[in-house]
């Protein structure tokens, strides 16, 4: 029993009760129990295991041990079995292992090569660098070369500048010079024309004296006077168009017979630039061409070539259409700057200038005796010009653009592009007659006698029509074809042929008294022929072309 | 209170001796030795008597086990009463050790309830403990105890934890200060007389006008007759946990500390022994 030191318990008595009552049943239960349970359970432990070790340690009966050795010899079979499987599964596993060892080893190898590789890119990597160093070095060494030239360069310019203005200051230093001795001489002629004036106021002056006396004091620019001038200074008037021995009516001269050209004679670039138009002088073997290089030049035929013998300039723009005046001294042409101009084939500069027209001036055309100029232009308009004035005297509003026109003695004709032929009346100003061509119009021809006209149109054809018989005759050939909307046709000056160029190059020649097809001349030109032109010793015919090239053709 | 704890540790530590022994028409050939065990009182039959199994089992034919159980002098032992109650209640006065008889067959189907597994036995503890906990604080502290508190509570029980079933036990046994005590006592009042299996009605543990009831009280109301009046000899002693306490203990204290790990108080009631 043991003994414990139990406090006094707090509460009522009842719980020293309790606590006095559960000791006391313990004590009865359990204590007295504990000890005698617990040694007995050992003991029982002990004989169940002892009894357990007899019953293992007897042998065990005879079927049973047979059964048990078979058993272990299957098993000891089933084993082996196992253990060839295993053994064969570890050799498949080996071969495996090596298989993937040798694959290693190859990429290993592969690795090592890329490596080798990768180092030689790299090393020609460096290499290229460094020659790309040495190419930048020298180029930045040109540039300073350059650099330096460059100075030189504008040194020497500027150098350059300084001595032309130094020229330039000389130049007008001895201008200024020049100008002042000029000055003087002016100043002293004056004088001495006082001092002569003066004496010959005081000497008194009778008509015989006048009359005998050689030329007078007038300025040398002035062209020689008529006898009956009246005696007073006449003021000066510039340039007059025209002098007395120039104006004197000279007969056209006729040709008697034309012949027919077989071969080129000569062929030469005559212009810059493409040549629109070409004519004989009416009374020589001059020639002139003009064309889009805004010049007029002059040839003339010797022994089968074309000389140059002028250039007439002064047209702002190209030249349409040449035509020389009876006396042959002059030279009309119409011209893209809207204006028609004169020339004195002596003179390059023009002598008159007609502007009036608002667009390309297509013809221009003497007019009879009284110094009359007719222009036909794209503005619809023919204009009649004064070239004493230099100034439009009327103006004739046709009704579609005029590609040109030819003057007979009191009409006008011209053909126009909605393929009309129209007479004009120039007395009336009015149109008295309208003729439809075939086509467009491209260009007329008055024959010499006045009698036939000859109009070339737009859709290959020429046509003859007889002014006074109203009939008509067409002529076509093949291969013509008219080239532009400005090819000329020409007749013959004695009005038994008509010639036209083609847009293939070849003059065609047709004889109009039964309209057949003459001859086609050909090999020459490359281009298409713009304007044919016949001279008027029926010997020559010269044609034009846009490529600048002309032509002269005859037949011996 | 360190009275408090050691009768805590009291009622927890009670053994009773026991002395199973085969049913003799259940007996063999080999020869079945009794055996000896020392059983906690506040556990239940099933969940101790592993050993006695494995030991009888030697001894019986296989083929004729079916499930063990126990009966004392006649009367089949229900295992679902805690040990100590059936100790008390059949055996208190006769001598030790406690014999108990083995059976493997012919299993008293009207009289026990089967227990195959510890399982059975878990559940059965945690619904008293449920139902105590209803009674005490409306279910509201196991409520809140989480599952692993609950197994705790069984672990603790049946591997023989005391720090372990009180770590979790003690919650409750514990009421908010402004009650006094728990809302109802849950106890059973077993006795041998009827064939009533036990009594249990509510009974708070203070009047309401505060006077605490105690165990005469309780007597009074559910069994009157256990009382004894003044002269008379008393006829029948009150057991709780194999003591008698004395009629004036306070009910609450009875309930915090005398009742058994499903937190039931445990009455008996037996008529004194006459001899």
């Amino acid at each position: 029993m043991s003994c414990v030191a139990v406090k006094p318990p707090s509460g009522g008595r009842w719980k020293v009760d309790v606590i006095r009552q559960l000791k006391r049943r313990d004590q009865r239960q359990h204590e007295a129990f504990s000890d005698l349970i617990r040694h007995y359970s050992r003991m029982l432990e002990k004989s169940s295991i002892s009894a357990g070790f007899l019953r293992t340690a007897r042998v065990p009966s005879g079927p049973e041990s047979l059964s048990q050795n078979d058993r272990l010899k299957t098993m000891t079979g089933e084993l082996a079995c196992q253990v060839v499987a295993l053994q064969q599964e570890l050799n498949i596993k080996q071969k495996v292992l090596e298989e993937q060892q040798s694959r290693l080893a190859g990429a290993q190898q592969g690795a090592s090569g890329a490596q080798a590789e990768e180092q030689a890119l790299q090393a020609r990597a460096a290499g290229v660098q460094a020659a790309n160093a040495g190419l930048k070095r020298e180029y930045d060494a040109l540039l300073l070369l350059h650099a330096a030239a460059d100075a030189r360069v504008r040194a020497e310019t500027q150098r350059g500048a300084e001595l032309l203005e130094d020229v330039i200051r000389h130049k007008q230093q001895a201008a200024a010079r020049l100008n002042s001795a000029n000055e003087r001489r002016s100043r002293a002629r004056q004088v001495t024309l006082q001092k002569d004036l003066r004496a010959a106021q005081e000497t008194p002056i009778t008509m015989d004296t006048f009359l005998n006396s050689p030329v007078s004091t007038s300025p040398p620019t002035d062209p020689p006077e008529r006898a009956h001038t009246r005696p007073f200074r006449r003021k000066r008037r510039g340039n007059s168009v025209c002098s007395v021995d120039q104006e004197a009516f000279r007969p056209g001269r006729v040709c008697v017979s034309a012949r027919v050209p077989v071969r080129a004679r000569h062929s030469l670039d005559a212009h810059e630039q493409g040549i629109n138009a070409v004519r004989f002088s009416s009374s020589s073997d001059m020639l002139a061409t003009g064309g889009t290089d805004r010049v007029i030049k002059l040839w003339d035929v010797q022994a089968g070539q074309l000389n140059h013998r002028g250039t007439l300039d002064g047209s702002a723009e190209g030249i349409t259409s040449i035509e020389f005046d009876q006396t042959g001294f002059k030279v009309l042409a119409a011209s893209y700057d809207k204006s028609a101009l004169l020339w004195r084939i002596d003179d390059s500069v023009p002598k008159v200038t007609l502007t009036g027209h608002s667009r390309k001036v297509t013809a221009a055309r003497f007019r009879g005796c009284p110094q009359q100029v007719v222009t036909g232009s794209a503005d619809r308009t023919l204009k009649l010009w004064d070239l004493q004035k230099a100034a439009c005297v009327s103006t004739l509003q046709v009704f579609s653009y005029c590609s040109d026109l030819v003057c007979s003695e009191n009409a006008v004709i011209s053909g126009h592009f909605d393929g009309q032929i129209r007479l004009w009346d120039t007395r009336t100003a009015s149109c008295t007659l309208e003729l439809p061509a075939q086509g467009k119009v491209t260009s007329l021809d008055l024959c010499s006698d006045l009698r036939q006209l000859l109009s070339c149109c737009r859709d290959d054809c020429l046509q003859l029509l007889d002014l006074r018989g109203n009939n008509r005759m067409t002529l076509r050939a093949e291969g013509f074809k008219c080239g532009s909307d400005s090819t000329k046709a020409v007749f013959s000056p004695d009005g038994r042929y008509a010639a036209a160029g083609s847009a293939d190059g070849g003059v065609y020649i047709w004889s109009v008294t039964n309209g057949d097809l003459q001859t086609c001349l050909s090999g020459k030109h490359s281009a298409s022929i713009s304007a044919v032109s016949w001279s008027l010793s029926g010997d020559y015919v010269v044609s034009v072309d846009k490529s600048r090239r002309a032509v002269l053709w005859s037949d011996i | 209170m360190a009275d408090d704890k050691d009768v805590l540790r009291d009622v927890w530590f009670g053994r009773i001796p026991t002395c199973f022994a085969l049913y003799q028409d259940e007996v063999t050939e080999k020869e079945a030795e009794p055996f000896y065990l020392l059983l906690p009182r506040v556990s239940y039959l099933t969940l101790v008597t592993d050993k006695v199994k494995k030991h009888f089992l030697k001894a019986v034919k296989p083929e004729d086990v079916e499930e063990m159980w126990f009966e004392y002098e006649g009367t089949p032992l229900k295992w679902h009463y805690p040990i100590g109650v059936l100790f008390d209640l059949h055996a208190l006065n006769t001598a030790l050790p406690w014999s108990i008889t083995v059976h493997f067959k012919n299993f008293p189907e009207r009289d026990l309830l089967h227990c195959l597994s510890n399982s059975v036995i878990e559940a059965h503890f945690m619904s008293c403990i449920k139902e105590a906990d209803a009674l005490k604080h409306k279910s509201q502290v196991i409520n809140d105890m989480q599952k692993k508190d609950h197994k705790q509570l069984w672990m603790g029980l049946q591997n023989d934890k005391f720090d372990q079933f009180w770590a979790m036990n003690r919650k409750l046994m514990e009421y908010p200060t402004e009650e006094g005590g728990f809302r109802y006592i849950p106890f059973r009042i077993y006795q041998t007389m009827s064939d009533r299996p036990f009594i249990q009605k509510l009974f708070r543990p203070a009047s309401p006008e505060g006077h605490t009831h105690t165990l005469g009280d309780l007597l009074k109301e559910m069994y009157p007759a256990a009382i004894a009046h003044d002269g008379d000899a008393k006829k029948y002693q009150v057991l709780i946990q194999g003591i008698e306490p004395l009629l004036e203990t306070p009910l609450q204290w009875l309930s915090e500390h005398l009742s058994h790990p499903d937190n039931f108080l445990h009455v008996c009631i037996l008529p004194v022994p006459t001899d």
